[in-house]
């Protein structure tokens, strides 16, 4: 099971998108940096039922705290969870651009 | 675990230069090894000796040496991607005539082998770009 | 676990570095005899076709690089065959002489598969 990390806004790039048409059943999402904005949309829909992960410093920085508890798919988790979810899942694919 | 990472971005360009030293140092608190840090693309300039950030801002190549130091870390910056943006050893700067180093102490410049040799022994590989 | 690489070409030549750097990181693992497979999806579709002639902007062509691929033991690529719809880029269009182009139709599948992923 792969974990794909995120780090741009789907606002203005097209790395979100890449990662979830490149999503496996089983896959594991994490949003770092402006990737956590993907919280302001729809985007997860096309991947029903899967784990979604933001981290909790970049989301604490970009205002989007109550947009993440506001959505029941989503865990908020710290920089120790990263490394966890790191060691629980290979590949780890990065999806900056 | 044994961890290498990848870092394509440029300290003060890209939060995701920050982000890898961040994680390389919850991944050592956390027991793990690091068996190397490669730096490649515009990430090669975590290792320009000559960056002068304001004092109230993070000084990241302090810290990734400070790192470097505390665990013996390897840190590797590619040496052909390095020569195009100007990041120079001592030895490099005089074999190619140029007025001027600046490669950072704890840092090391080598080639690309270094990267699929950090492949073929990492039990996981995480990049860090944009 | 397998210790197979796969590396994905997502940026398109000649806007950044990045195209060029990663593929120049896939021929050194090649020479290295390390078993490493290439898709091709997004914009890094844009690498494979034919007639680049970047010579007016100051580079070397990206393909040129692709066409040594078989001299470094690479003889084949995969495609993502959304990423060549979406850009209305056909098979024809993005051939090597002496690689075979394999398109994927889940990619996310195929790329969970391997031990380690690159991207550029």
């Amino acid at each position: 099971m792969t974990l794909h990390i995120v780090n741009q806004s789907p606002f203005s790039s097209n790395a979100l998108q890449d990662c979830l048409e490149n999503f496996a059943q089983g896959d594991v999402l994490l949003l770092i940096e402006d990737g956590v904005y993907a919280l302001q949309g729809e985007f997860f829909r096309a991947i029903p039922g899967a784990r979604i992960y933001c981290l909790e410093v970049d989301t604490a920085a970009r205002a989007q705290e109550a947009t993440a508890s506001a959505k029941p798919n989503v865990e908020v988790i710290n920089d120790i969870r990263w490394v966890q979810l790191c060691t629980q899942h290979n590949p780890i694919v990065s999806w900056f651009r | 675990m044994k961890f290498s990472l990848a870092v394509y971005s440029a300290p003060y360009s890209a939060q995701s230069a920050s982000s890898a030293l961040r994680f390389a140092r919850v991944l050592l608190a956390q027991g793990h090894e690091i068996y190397r840090v490669f730096f490649y693309c515009d990430g090669v300039q975590n290792g320009n000796s000559l960056t002068a950030p304001p004092q109230d801002e993070t000084d990241l190549i302090a810290q990734w040496q400070e790192l470097q130091r505390r665990y013996h870390l390897d840190l590797v910056i590619c040496i052909a991607a390095a020569q195009r943006r100007g990041v120079l050893s001592e030895r490099e700067a005089k074999r190619l005539e140029k007025p001027a180093a600046n490669l950072a102490d704890g840092f090391e410049l080598a080639g690309l082998g270094q990267l699929v040799d950090a492949v073929a022994h990492s039990e996981r590989l995480v990049t860090f770009g944009g | 676990m397998s210790h197979s690489t796969i590396a994905l070409c997502r940026t398109p030549p000649y806007g950044s570095a990045i195209a060029r750097e990663g593929l120049e990181a896939v021929l050194t693992s090649a020479a290295m005899e390390q078993e490493i497979d290439l898709l091709f999806l997004g914009d890094g579709i844009f690498q494979l076709l034919d007639h680049q002639s970047p010579e007016e902007i100051g580079q070397k062509s990206l393909r040129r690089n692709l066409l040594a691929l078989p001299m470094f033991g690479i003889e084949q690529v995969l495609v993502c065959h959304k990423s060549l719809r979406d850009r209305t880029i056909t098979l024809d269009q993005v051939q090597i002489p002496g690689v075979e182009v394999k398109t994927i139709r889940e990619p996310g599948t195929l790329i969970a598969a391997y031990h380690c992923v690159l991207s550029f």
